[in-house]
């Protein structure tokens, strides 16, 4: 099994990008909030299911990163 | 043994309310406990007929009280009889109540025989000066109801009926809550009891079989609505502060064919002036549901045996969940092969909170036991507990007799005392 080496690069990358669907999951809270009348203290309350929303978001985006990054190499072979 | 004073402001604490003005308002038979301890060192001499199970499981909490000693025993079966003196080898032992009744060194008796046999021990112990605890119901029919009730009156002497829920740390907070208002309007009491199993015991030779298992035979019990429904209809009257005015009801024998002549599945509509109604169902062939009593109203509900309440309006899940939950909906909604949503529901579960903050523990029975023992050491009859006991009473064998007579019977007159909203149709000093 070889090494692997992951770069500050791509780590900055990842947590940027952590970060932007940890954004995109408040911005949701604060919609669903206002949509469903609810309190404004669930911007706190609802920060687990917040969370698990951003992690779900962050595997989604990395499996369509996957998916793109295999469609490019099977492309660059043929 | 160690003294155990029974002080109304220690219970009251142990109930978790602050204030005694509320809850005697609620329970004034409460009263039985005294404020202060001036009691502990008098002694209640009492005397127990009808050593079944039902007895022993009185003397059972009795032993526990240093206020009470039990100095007589009386049953006609002679292996409960010598159960009970096991527990209790002092006490002297009788076959006949009336031999018992003659020992006037005896303060009080306790009466848990057979229900055909109540009234005439109940009475025969009002005239010799003793003060009775009887189990429920009372009497065999209205009238012997209604007659024990008057001689009650007419004697001055105590007059208790095994109606535990009276004394149960849960009722009583419940009903405070109740007449607070906590829970809204009450517009329906639901009452039922179900069991499974076919309510004998075992003979050990067939002519004792009609004494062992007199519950089953209409000679001496109305079955399911005098040994049952009379802890549940009592409910009724209490939480609402006032008595049904028509009765109404069904019965039968449907699964235990066996030769009993008691109903094993019976249903009774008792309705309120104002058309609040409260039913009572039993059946002893499926324990499903078992025991509960469920109050009502348009802001809650109150679960007395599983000793909760519930809310209407629970609070709505997070704005996040309804949105994902609502998300999901439109998603998989239409789609055939979409099962069983794995969302959240948009409203939270409605798990109810303990009466008293955590799960009951007691049914009332020591606290009953407890506070006729006080009555009698005292000489104070402790409101309403008499009239509890006699309605509760009334209102089964009201419900028997609508379901014998397949008609909405209206509470009769004749048998209405001054309690609640009920007036006595002639002044007869009750």
């Amino acid at each position: 099994m070889k090494d692997t080496l992951i770069t500050a690069r791509r780590k900055k990358h990842e947590i940027i990008t952590f970060l932007v669907c940890f954004l995109v999951a408040n911005l949701a809270n604060i919609y669903a909030i206002i949509a469903y009348h609810t309190p404004a203290v669930e911007l706190i309350t609802s920060i687990l299911y917040v969370f698990i929303f951003a992690v779900a978001l962050y595997i989604f985006w990395c499996l369509i990163r996957l998916l793109k990054y295999e469609i490019r190499i099977l492309f660059s072979r043929k | 043994m160690k003294q155990e004073f029974i002080n109304r402001r220690e219970f009251l604490r142990n109930l978790g309310i602050a204030g005694a003005g509320a809850v005697l308002a609620a329970s004034p038979w409460l009263s039985a406990f005294s404020e202060v301890t001036l009691t502990g060192k008098e002694k209640c001499r009492l005397g127990v007929i009808g050593t079944g199970s039902r007895g022993q499981f009185h003397i059972g909490f009795l032993l526990k009280n240093s206020k009470v000693e039990i100095v007589a025993l009386c049953d006609i079966y002679r292996p409960s009889i010598e159960e009970a003196h096991k527990l209790i080898p002092s006490a002297k032992v009788y076959g006949d109540y009336r031999k018992l009744l003659e020992d006037k060194t005896i303060d009080a008796v306790l009466v848990a025989t057979p229900l055909n046999t109540h009234y005439r021990i109940v009475m025969d112990a009002f005239d010799a000066g003793k003060h009775v605890l009887c189990e429920k119901c009372i009497g065999y029919n209205i009238e012997e109801c209604h007659n024990m009730y008057k001689r009650h009156k007419e004697t001055g002497l105590i007059f208790f009926t095994g109606q535990q829920r009276l004394f149960d740390p849960r009722y009583i907070k419940a009903m405070e809550m109740i007449h607070r208002g906590v829970f809204g309007e009450i517009n329906s009491i639901r009452t039922f009891w179900n069991r499974n199993g076919d309510w004998r015991r075992p003979v050990p030779s067939p002519e004792l079989e009609h004494l062992i298992n007199w519950r089953l035979y209409r000679e001496s019990s109305k079955g399911l609505m005098t040994e049952l429904a009379c802890h549940q209809l009592q409910i009724g009257s209490w939480a609402l502060r006032k008595l049904p005015e028509k009765i109404m009801g069904q019965g039968a024998i449907t699964f235990w064919k066996d030769g009993r002549e008691v109903y094993d599945n019976i249903s009774c509509i008792y309705v309120f002036d104002d058309g609040v109604k409260m039913t009572f169902d039993s059946v002893i062939s499926n324990k499903f549901y078992g025991l509960e009593e469920q109050i009502m109203g348009n802001l809650g509900t109150v679960e007395l045996e599983r000793g909760k309440y519930f809310f209407e309006d629970v609070s709505p899940a997070p704005g996040f969940l309804q949105m994902v939950n609502d998300f999901e909906n439109k998603l998989f909604g239409s789609l055939p092969f979409a099962g069983t949503s794995w969302a959240p529901e948009t409203a939270n579960e409605n798990n109810g909170e303990y009466i008293l903050g955590e799960r009951p523990n007691t049914d009332g029975t020591s606290l009953l036991l407890d506070a006729f023992v006080e009555a009698v050491i005292t000489r104070r009859q402790p409101i309403r507990i008499a009239e509890e006991g006699y309605y509760a009473s009334v209102l089964c064998l009201l419900g028997h007799q609508a379901i014998e007579e397949g008609r909405i019977l209206s509470f009769p007159d004749e048998y209405k005392i001054n309690y609640l909203n009920h007036k006595p149709q002639t002044q007869l000093g009750v």
